[in-house]
């Protein structure tokens, strides 16, 4: 069997069946890897210390989307039940911890250049809790331990004694290797929602709540460029993580932040792009956009999709500039397609869609 | 060798069930009388924790084989024998009937649920067409997708949470995993971008596959021959299957849905039991990963035990003498193996069944509950 060896980076392993019978797999841009014909993709991947991206292993996060170019696998389950939308499916895009390899393959993936940071399980108490315009809750949870992680990336949010477990961005810059004592995470109420719907009821301040993560790799991205970062509803959180934390990191670049929500009333986390705007003088650039906005309303700002505000008038220089980019999904499919027509190179898109989780 | 031969015991009671109906009269309950036989006694045995001889997996594959095909020989067999008006007594009757329920689901079903989640395109077919003797062809996309993904969540159809009793899961399981398949056939077909009733869709030719079943067996036993046939699918394979998922997961939580962990399942591990079942009840080994064959499983020494197999496929049918032995196992495996969340988690389910006197600290539970969503 293909699957039964673990994941040990630099591990030595005597030569199976498999390896004899090995396979190249050539990723655009990337270091190339042996592959054991009939080996999971990502599990060979891993076995070998390339650092592929990935989370679930199961085929349900999606993480490790790939672009297959050429050559042939198989999947174990069917793609089309995968988070894989139709058109990943026509662009052939696969999940690499799904597809067994059959042949040499040509692939396009994103390889993580970072150490990353292990999932740790923390539990906490809703220490903030504060309703903003457009149904949005500022979540803040003091953790009993602290709890590390990066720009842009997630975690998994549970109450105490509770099978509902929901996903949100951190909205805090990251905190360094020590960790955070407090996190943040802006959580859109959804009708229906069980998660949502629960915490908007009321002030859920002092219960306990469990947090998982760091999850996600969308802010890995550690070259000084300006950043374009487009945000849609509450997938300003992570952007808000991201521009802080480059703001900080790259002292010469800048950030702009398209911002999009449906109408004036609906504008949230203001405070906090101002608090940037504070921290970094002239180097940050805030576009919000409103796609429901009545018209002869006094809103003199961008009006429309997030994709319209993206346009040469932005003078970013497209060729150079790298996209953060969080929000629907279709929002988020819109935006890279944009981009990409605008000339921004599409290794230099991060983008991390948000899903409904189910009610 | 002996473990290789081990595994012959199945193909060797399923041709002596065989020869049991084809003499008809008392002989027919020979396979049930065999199989309790056995698996009464192996609840005196201690649990087996040996590793299988794997050098020749080729000969665990063609013994798999060779059992599937037989146990759809069986069933034709059967209806055959039911058509010709051989079981001339009520006794003999119900004998046959129960001996190929019992067969068909101790014997045949772990065999084509271990070869439909094989990679090898031959075996895999093999168990999907097996299916039939489940009378369910769907089982696999709910059974993969969303069992193997959900284990003990109520994301899971198969999933039996604490309070619940057999009768009350058997309702729900069968309406989640009609609904569940819908579901999953549905983004299919969507994403696809076929219409639902496209010859390529999976679940109409597994319709086909299940028609052209019966159509053998009217062919073969006429209409009283496959109605016998289909009967010992449906009160066979088909419902003792869920009660053995309802006993294998019952009641256990996880607080890290989507990653399976050894200890989100029950183990049972007599010899013969793992021997039938194809280790199928070495659960945790399966689970964690399903695409590994029967014979590499290695059973979980220290993870959570039930009392044997037949001991708890008898106690679920009574539900009270069911939540008698499973109340202290829960409240062991609480407090032995759950992580911090997880018993948070399992106090709250404790309290949702009605058993708030398994925690340990009653009124925090209580407070929590309260606010929970």
């Amino acid at each position: 069997m293909p699957v039964d060896t673990i994941a040990v980076p630099g591990e030595t392993r005597a030569p199976t069946r498999a390896d004899a019978r090995g396979c190249r797999i050539a990723v655009a841009g990337e270091r190339d890897f042996q592959a054991g014909r009939d080996e999971l993709l990502l599990l060979s991947a891993l076995n070998q210390g390339v650092n592929y991206p990935h989370s679930c292993r199961v085929g349900t996060c999606g993480r490790c989307k790939t672009r297959l170019v050429s050559g042939k696998i198989s999947p174990l389950v069917d793609f089309a039940l995968s988070p894989l939308t139709n058109r990943d499916l026509k662009d052939g895009y696969i999940l690499a911890c799904q597809a067994k390899v059959r042949s040499d393959l040509e692939i396009e993936v994103g390889l993580i250049d970072h150490r990353v940071t292990l999932p740790l399980s923390v539990v906490g108490e809703i220490s903030g809790w504060r309703v903003l315009p457009g149904g949005v809750i500022d979540l803040r949870i003091a953790l009993d331990e602290p709890l590390a992680f990066q720009a842009g990336q997630y975690a998994a949010l549970a109450v105490s004694g509770s099978f509902v477990r929901r996903s949100f961005s951190f909205y805090d810059a990251p905190p360094g290797p020590e960790g955070a004592r407090e996190v943040g995470f802006l959580v859109k109420h959804l009708p229906g929602g069980r998660f949502s719907g629960w915490l908007a009821a009321r002030d859920r301040c002092g219960v306990r709540i469990w947090v998982e993560g760091p999850f996600g790799q969308m802010g890995l991205d550690d070259t000084p460029r300006h950043a374009l970062c487009v945000a849609g509803g509450t997938g300003i959180a992570p952007i808000l993580s991201i521009a802080e934390d480059r703001l900080q990191r790259f002292p010469t670049e800048g950030v702009t932040v398209v911002f999009g929500v449906r109408a004036q009333a609906d504008l949230f986390a203001l405070d906090r792009l101002e608090r940037l705007s504070r921290l970094a003088p002239g180097r940050i650039r805030v576009v919000p956009i409103l796609s429901h906005e009545p018209a002869g309303s006094g809103w003199s700002g961008a009006r429309g999709l997030v994709t319209a505000a993206l346009d040469p008038g932005l003078g970013i220089d497209w060729g150079r500039a790298s996209a953060f980019v969080c929000g629907a999904l279709p929002m988020v499919e819109a935006v890279e397609a944009r981009l990409t027509a605008l000339g921004l190179p599409r290794g230099r898109i991060h983008a991390d869609k948000f899903e409904p989780s189910g009610l | 060798m002996l473990d290789y031969a081990k595994y012959l015991l199945s193909p060797v009671l399923l041709a002596t069930s065989a020869y049991g109906l084809w003499l008809g009269g008392p002989h027919a309950w020979l396979g049930f009388g065999l199989l309790i036989g056995i698996l009464l006694f192996d609840a005196f045995l201690e649990p087996d924790h040996s590793l299988r001889d794997a050098r020749f997996p080729w000969l665990y594959d063609l013994i798999v084989s060779v059992q599937l095909v037989m146990g759809f020989a069986m069933i034709l067999f059967y209806a055959w024998l039911v058509g010709q008006g051989h079981f001339d007594s009520t006794s003999s009757k119900i004998g046959g009937f129960v001996t190929m329920m019992f067969t068909q689901f101790v014997i045949v079903a772990p065999a084509l649920h271990e070869m439909f989640h094989r990679e090898n395109l031959f075996h895999r077919w093999l168990g999907r067409i097996g299916m039939v003797m489940i009378f369910d062809p769907w089982r696999e996309i709910t059974h993969v997708v969303t069992h193997h993904i959900h284990t003990v969540t109520p994301d899971d159809p198969d999933y039996a949470r604490r309070g619940e009793n057999l009768y009350r899961h058997l309702a729900k399981t069968f309406a989640g995993q009609i609904a569940e398949s819908y579901h999953l056939e549905r983004r299919m077909w969507t994403k696809r971008e076929r219409a639902w009733f496209d010859p390529r869709n999976a679940w109409v030719w597994r319709v086909g596959i299940l028609v052209a079943f019966v159509g053998l067996l009217w062919l073969i036993g006429g209409g009283y021959g496959a109605l016998a046939g289909v009967g010992v699918c449906l009160l066979g394979p088909r419902i003792l299957l869920e009660i053995f998922n309802y006993t294998q997961h019952y009641g256990l939580v996880t607080a890290t849905p989507g990653r399976f962990e050894p200890r989100h399942t029950w183990n049972h591990l007599t010899p013969f039991v793992r021997l039938l079942a194809l280790e199928i009840t070495n659960h945790a080994g399966h689970h964690e990963d399903s695409y590994k064959p029967f014979y590499e499983l290695v059973p979980d020494r220290t993870g959570p035990k039930q009392p044997q197999f037949l001991i708890c496929l008898l106690l679920a049918f009574v539900p009270p003498l069911w939540f008698l032995m499973i109340r202290e196992k829960l409240h062991h495996w609480d407090r032995h193996y759950a992580t911090p969340q997880e018993r948070e988690i399992a106090e709250a389910e404790n309290i949702r069944a009605g058993w708030s006197d398994l925690n340990e600290r009653p009124t925090l539970a209580q407070a929590r509950f309260a606010v929970a969503p």
